[in-house]
């Protein structure tokens, strides 16, 4: 690694990390939006049950768009020119990047957490879709903007090459993107609707039991079954992994249904119709909603659960999430056919 | 919890003791933990995870009607009770009131 000139970056901290290292690297190619609006346009929000992919053993959970989708997404859809590359050998993978740096040019990279030194230990957990940006080197190391960090941190070619190389679910195999300059004019309420549309397709359509508003159906009822099925403390761990994926590991549930909620106020005034003003509210009920879920599912785990606390309530509590969910994306759809 | 009775620490007493409150923690403070020591994780004295963390959100939420959006950043928010209580009072513009 040699150091490289100093790029022009401005690292702004977001809440997170995809959605805030997109909108970092459209600032730097001078297009202005916020976290939310990025998140929203990408299409962002999701739901998905896996319970045959195991992360630690525990059946997969998301809330969220599988790792670099967003990204992808939004680029495509702001008309911005995106490269993506993956690789089989690190020391190819680390060259390709330097290559990169060299060129000036910032680079979106997937790690893992676990390896990136700058996160205090406590914090370090196996997670393997954390997306930055490096956009130089020096002496120290390599210049990374993370976005749910304050500062720009630095981080060491040696550390780098093991986060972007992490095994184990979601392995990022060296995968970096990066963005192949902004075109003159932007469409931005096109990109709005197309990102809805996709949101809608995702949450409302797709013929599969796992995916969208069907998936937190069929989550509802297997949670409920819990119990009965894996006996208590099976069932308990069960949940506790639930709460960690929904809460701990960057896959957002109640938070990123209320990010949606703030994408749908700024769309309102994009595509100038304040029905969205309508449903971003209504989105916010659903995000605390789901938030009830997991301080509930925490007070289980946790042994301090009050009497009306119990695997039937999480159950209801989710129901009412996606039939809430499923009124939401339909009216939503509606506005955008 | 000798060390949050320093002039300047009420507003970090009064969240400790809600923490205290809320995840029901069943052992006394120790009188070294300072406010600047790990809140959450293997670190904490206190024995809390990122599942009482989820707990410590809504009451923050209800009690002074500041919201902690999205997990990431709530991993910083939740270093210690300093940060958690720094985080708080930017939202607020000021030295925070609860809201009830």
């Amino acid at each position: 690694m040699t150091d490289t000139a100093k790029t022009d970056f401005t690292h702004r901290h977001f809440a997170h990390c995809e959605s805030g290292s997109t909108s970092n690297l459209l600032f730097h190619y001078g297009i202005s939006a916020s976290e939310a609006l990025v998140f929203g346009i990408g299409s962002g929000v999701f739901f998905g049950y896996f319970p045959f992919l195991k992360l630690n053993g525990l059946p997969l959970i998301t809330y969220r768009s599988f790792p670099g989708r967003l990204m992808k997404n939004t680029a495509k859809r702001l008309g911005v020119g995106v490269k993506g590359f993956k690789f089989k050998d690190p020391e190819k993978g680390m060259e390709a990047l330097d290559d990169m740096l060299r060129r000036g040019v910032p680079v979106g990279l997937q790690t893992g957490v676990y390896w990136l030194p700058y996160f205090p230990p406590p914090l370090r957990i196996h997670f393997n879709a954390h997306i930055i940006i490096a956009y130089g080197a020096n002496g120290n190391g390599y210049l990374i903007s993370d976005p749910v960090f304050d500062e720009p941190v630095t981080c060491t070619r040696e550390d780098l090459k093991k986060a972007r190389f992490a095994r184990g679910m979601l392995s990022p195999k060296g995968r970096m993107f990066h963005f192949a300059g902004a075109p003159e004019h932007i469409d931005l309420a096109a990109a709005v609707v197309k990102g809805i549309k996709e949101t809608c397709f995702m949450m409302l359509k797709l013929p599969v039991p796992i995916i969208g508003v069907r998936g937190i159906k069929f989550f509802a009822k297997s949670i409920r079954a819990w119990p009965e099925k894996h006996g208590k403390r099976k069932a308990l761990l069960y949940l506790g992994h639930a709460i960690r994926m929904q809460e701990e590991v960057g896959t957002g549930g109640g938070g990123f249904r209320l990010m949606y909620a703030a994408f749908l106020q700024e769309a309102a005034a994009i595509l100038k119709d304040d029905r969205l003003l309508d449903l971003s509210k209504r989105m916010t009920v659903i995000g605390d909603r789901w938030r009830e879920y997991a301080v509930s599912s925490a007070r289980i785990y946790k042994d301090r659960a009050s009497e009306k606390d119990n695997f039937n309530l999480l159950s209801d509590i989710l129901l009412d999430c996606a039939e809430k969910e499923q009124g939401l994306f339909c009216d939503l759809s509606e506005i955008v056919r | 919890m000798k060390l949050f009775e320093q002039p300047g620490l009420e507003f970090e007493k009064e969240l400790l003791e809600m923490i205290v409150d809320v995840c029901k923690i069943p052992d006394p403070v120790p009188d070294d933990f300072s406010p600047d020591d790990p809140l959450i994780g293997r670190d904490s004295a206190l024995g809390l995870d990122s599942l009482d963390a989820v707990e410590i959100v809504v009451s923050v939420e209800k009690k002074y009607n500041v919201r902690i959006n999205v997990e990431e950043t709530s991993r910083v928010i939740f270093r210690s009770v300093k940060t958690l209580a720094d985080y708080i009072r930017k939202q607020m513009g000021s030295e925070p009131q609860p809201a009830d």
